[in-house]
């Protein structure tokens, strides 16, 4: 489903060392992969490059067997349409009530010939997605009058609401509290084994994401530094990961 | 040797620049010919730059056409004491130059921070990247409807600019040099070469204002700080578009229309 080769991504800033150095990684169809790492090692940017909205300066990036790089503005826009991508900020359109947020995406792949849907299937299927997300009742509210965590419901309701192959979710619990948290987390559970979809999630909250991806992947000074079974990670090798996972003050990190 | 890199990075920094303003612009271009809006965006478009600087224009023009037309008065009584060619030169210089010239000033102010303020905080809450996720292209969606509405609206604006500038004149004219409005509401100096001339000029900077502005929004980085950024060089650049193309659209004209 992504594949990776030789990702090299250079910092704004000349002077400081790539923000990736060779990073290379397979994911398959229908895997639950968790992305982690320390702070600024380039979890969103990493996502961001899977999705073609940031060009790496060296590698390829292949995602359903075609090459980024090498697409066209239409095939691109046509990629990322079927990736439902769940943004750390939620990047909810102000201007646009929650209903028309969620019917957001549904209509632009009806403009794009993806869907075959008439009005009244594209509402439904928002009210059912909204109802999923225990948000039914507010489909007329504006963004700005919900609170965080119905914020985040709601940009999840948009991200599944098409019901892409491939699921990114960057930092879905990030300043939610622990009851919201494990709801979303439930509703993560509910979408993945609905859809069997490819998913990919960053999240700083490593028990949860442990507790949720199959495999984990460590990015750590623009490298992978972990590949592999989430319940192995407590006895890795590397003294990085060891220490990341276990949160102890004392190590290289 | 520092100065020569410093100057080189400039260089290629403004290369860059223009490359990528230069691609907006034929995004832009082709978005308005493929008509891929969202429904009734245009509309509310029209209402945004229109309606909402109306009075802006109208109350700029005319306080400006009062103080030329009394400043003008003035010298000529000192000078001549004849100021039955006033009403007519300044209508003349008002149709070919002023007002398509500080009407789209006063857009590049109005219009240009908004749209500048807009898409850049969309581009700061990634709403923009939230976008393409979506499989929409960002400029055609964002900028399209603004660049159609912002063209159409800065010549109509620029007709009632001018139709203001030239009332409040001919009412100072009036009021203060006994000027009749008979003799002040000279059209005869008005030729089509200087209507064609503010056409062209309203429809250029209709069209440069929006691009400029959207160059400058879809380029913010930084959080409301760099929001703040693209705000202010938006206004600024797109002046200074509106000035570049005010001097080169009058020197073409003047060797267009006064060779033939």
């Amino acid at each position: 489903m992504i594949a990776l080769d030789g990702i090299r991504k250079l910092h704004l800033d000349p002077v400081q060392p790539p923000v990736f150095d060779g990073i290379s990684l397979r994911i398959a169809e229908g895997e639950t992969c968790g992305l982690c790492g320390p702070g600024a090692s380039g979890k969103s940017l990493l996502l961001k490059i899977i999705c073609g909205l940031v060009r790496p300066e060296h590698g390829t990036v292949e995602v359903a067997g075609r090459d980024l790089g090498l697409a066209s503005p239409d095939e691109l826009r046509s990629i990322q349409s079927r990736i439902g991508y769940l943004f750390q900020n939620n990047a909810l359109f102000d201007s646009m009530t929650v209903q028309e947020n969620v019917a957001f995406p549904l209509r632009q792949r009806l403009r794009l010939g993806q869907e075959a849907l008439d009005e009244q299937q594209i509402l439904a299927r928002v009210s059912e997605s909204l109802r999923g997300v225990g948000l039914a009742t507010h489909a007329a509210k504006m963004p700005s009058q919900l609170s965080g965590g119905q914020r985040k419901r709601v940009a999840l309701a948009r991200a599944v609401v098409a019901r892409p192959p491939l699921l990114i979710y960057d930092e879905p619990t990030a300043g939610l509290d622990p009851v919201t948290t494990a709801k979303i987390y439930d509703l993560l559970g509910t979408e993945q084994k609905l859809t069997k979809s490819t998913t990919l999630i960053v999240s700083s909250d490593i028990d949860a994401l442990r507790r949720f991806s199959d495999r984990m992947l460590m990015v750590y000074r623009g490298r992978l530094c972990y590949d592999g079974p989430s319940a192995d990670m407590d006895e890795s090798a590397s003294p990085v990961v060891r220490q990341f996972v276990r949160g102890e003050l004392e190590g290289p990190l | 040797m520092k100065s020569q890199r410093a100057l080189t990075s400039w260089a290629a920094s403004l290369r860059t620049q223009a490359t990528q303003l230069g691609q907006i612009a034929m995004l832009v271009c082709v978005g308005a010919v493929r008509a891929r809006r969202p429904k009734g965006e245009l509309l509310r478009q029209l209402y945004q730059v229109g309606n909402r600087s109306l009075l802006f224009v109208l109350v700029t023009l005319g306080f400006t056409g009062m103080v030329l037309v009394f400043q003008s008065c003035l010298q000529l009584s000192r000078v001549t004491g004849d100021l039955s060619q006033v009403g007519g030169e300044f209508i003349k210089y008002l149709v070919h130059e002023f007002g398509p010239s500080l009407t789209a000033m006063m857009l590049a102010t109005r219009v240009g921070a908004g749209i500048a303020a807009e898409i850049g905080s969309m581009v700061v809450t990634e709403q923009v990247d939230a976008l393409r996720m979506c499989g929409v292209e960002p400029v055609e969606y964002l900028l399209v409807p603004r660049f159609l509405a912002t063209l159409a609206m800065t010549l109509l604006l620029a007709v009632f600019g001018v139709l203001s500038a030239v009332m409040m004149g001919a009412f100072t004219a009036h009021q203060t040099f006994h000027v009749p409005y008979s003799v002040f509401l000279d059209l005869s100096k008005v030729k089509l070469p200087d209507v064609l001339t503010g056409c062209i000029k309203a429809l250029s900077y209709g069209a440069a204002i929006p691009i400029v502005s959207g160059f400058c929004g879809l380029r913010t980085h930084g959080g409301s700080e760099g929001v703040g950024w693209a705000t202010t060089r938006a206004v600024v650049s797109s002046s200074f578009a509106v000035i570049v193309l005010d001097f080169l659209i009058s020197a073409l004209a003047l060797l267009s229309w006064q060779s033939m």
